[in-house]
């Protein structure tokens, strides 16, 4: 078992080689789900919607509602922004879900790009707000010793966002390939199990199985019925190798890892999207405050 | 046998491609999808506020309204009340001016009918009282046999006669 990074498909022979590797196929494929649904779902808008439109209006106004919470009603233009990273990051992570395509939040470039475009705008909105001079003299508060460490945390908050975001997507489709490869392993164990001690085992673990099978049924006990299916295909798959109709099938993977999946896809990568925009806007929020002096002038 | 890039590979091109393709996410999610839709939410919200606004606007006015004409209609009614009570009492007047009148007219009717009568009584009784002292001569001289001399004795049958008509 090995565990890689992106697959290279092909090397565009300019500068150097590009590589298009899976991310990249993967990345353009989120863009261009995107930006097709966004035009789709934000065409023909109504005064009185219909069932499409309330769902996206819906979620247009629950992600408003979450930004200006977090960042102020006079953020209240950054929905675009913290809209685009969110559905990038989800669809991105969902897009592994899917078996041929590559989840892009997997490869640490692109979370990297993302968190690296918010510290950018975070910097460009500081130098906006204080001034370049008044930027730089941010890094020597509220001690002069502070300066190396505020250097560091303002390196470390785009790497750390992006770590955390990539970590916790590569870390579950690490964990899913080792139990594909464990569950590979325990099948094939199993099946030779079976069929070193010859044919009359193989058929009293289909009987055994079979029984379970039907007493799970009777009484309704599922684990009965789990036991009983396994021990079942266990023997089945014991008479077929050992007949040598097919070899070794791992069967052992269908059903467990897709409950694994359902967290380390599903939830985790809704969660990291989530928590990557709520850091991604209480950093922006800081650089951005209130305009509370201009409204102290105006009253 | 296809290459791989190691598991934590920072790639150049792949970062700049993801920031491409962000951007372009970003133009036409915010162009086609997010202004649109917020516009759309914020439009209705101001409509419904406006319609809220203007049905308490419409309220507001309504019972300004009420008010006005009730006050309108009470001014009206103790308007009317006051010209019935003035017409009546003017009514009441002219009733017993007319009565003070008519009674005022009688009783000159009755003073001048009262005169009149005393005159012509008067009259009457002087008439009377020459015919009466007339018919007296008469009567005396017959009964004298002489003849009486009206002339002579006027006063003395005046005299006789007042006492008389007393």
């Amino acid at each position: 078992m090995s565990i890689n990074g992106p697959k290279i498909y092909y090397e565009i022979p300019i500068f150097g080689g590009i590589p298009i590797t899976e991310t990249t196929v993967s990345v353009l494929v989120v863009t261009l789900i995107l930006c097709i649904a966004g035009f789709l779902l934000g065409r023909n808008l109504t005064r009185r919607p219909g069932k499409i439109q309330v769902l996206v209006e819906k979620g247009v106004t629950m992600l408003r509602k979450m930004v200006i919470e977090t960042m102020g009603e006079h953020n209240a233009h950054w929905v675009p922004f913290i809209g685009t990273i969110f559905l990038s990051s989800i669809l991105g992570s969902l897009i592994g879900m899917t078996g041929f395509l590559k989840s892009t939040t997997a490869n640490v470039s692109v979370v990297l790009v993302w968190a690296i475009s918010v510290s950018v705008l975070i910097w460009y909105h500081s130098i906006k707000n204080n001034g370049f001079l008044g930027w730089l003299k941010g890094f020597t508060e509220p001690i002069v010793v502070m300066t190396p460490m505020n250097l560091v945390s303002e390196i470390a908050q785009p790497l750390s966002m992006a770590f955390r975001h990539f970590g916790n997507v590569i870390g579950g489709s690490v964990i899913s390939s080792m139990i594909y490869t464990a569950l590979a392993g325990l099948t094939s164990i199993l099946v030779s199990l079976v069929v070193k001690n010859g044919l009359s085992v193989c058929f009293v673990v289909l009987a055994v199985g079979l029984l379970l099978t039907i007493l799970g049924f009777k009484k309704h006990k599922l684990l009965l019925k789990i036991l009983g299916i396994i021990l079942s295909i266990l023997g089945i798959f014991a008479l077929l190798e050992h007949f040598r109709i097919i070899g070794s099938v791992p069967f052992l993977q269908v059903g467990i890892p897709a409950v694994l999946s359902l967290y380390f896809d599903l939830f985790s990568g809704f969660i990291q999207a989530f928590v990557f925009c709520l850091l991604t806007m209480v950093y922006i929020s800081g650089a951005c405050p209130p305009p509370e002096e201009s409204e102290e002038a105006e009253s | 046998m296809p290459e791989y890039q190691s598991l934590v590979s920072l790639d150049v091109w792949t970062a700049l491609f993801t920031l491409i393709n962000t951007i372009i996410t970003f133009v036409v999610l915010k162009k086609f999808l997010f202004k649109p839709v917020l516009k759309v939410i914020d439009d209705r919200q101001k409509e419904i506020d406006d319609i809220y606004a203007d049905a308490a606007k419409a309220k507001a006015e309504a019972q300004e309204l009420q008010s006005t004409y009730t006050a309108k209609l009470s001014a009206a009614k103790a308007e009317s009340e006051q010209i019935l009570s003035a017409a009546t009492r003017m009514a009441q007047q002219r009733e017993e001016e007319i009565l003070r009148d008519a009674q005022a007219q009688a009783a000159r009717t009755l003073e001048r009918a009262q005169e009149q009568i005393a005159l012509e009584k008067k009259q009457a009784m002087h008439e009377l009282k020459g015919q009466v002292s007339g018919i007296a001569v008469d009567i005396a001289a017959k009964v004298l046999g002489q003849d009486v001399d009206g002339k002579k004795h006027q006063k003395l049958i005046d005299t006789f006669i007042d006492e008389l008509g007393e």
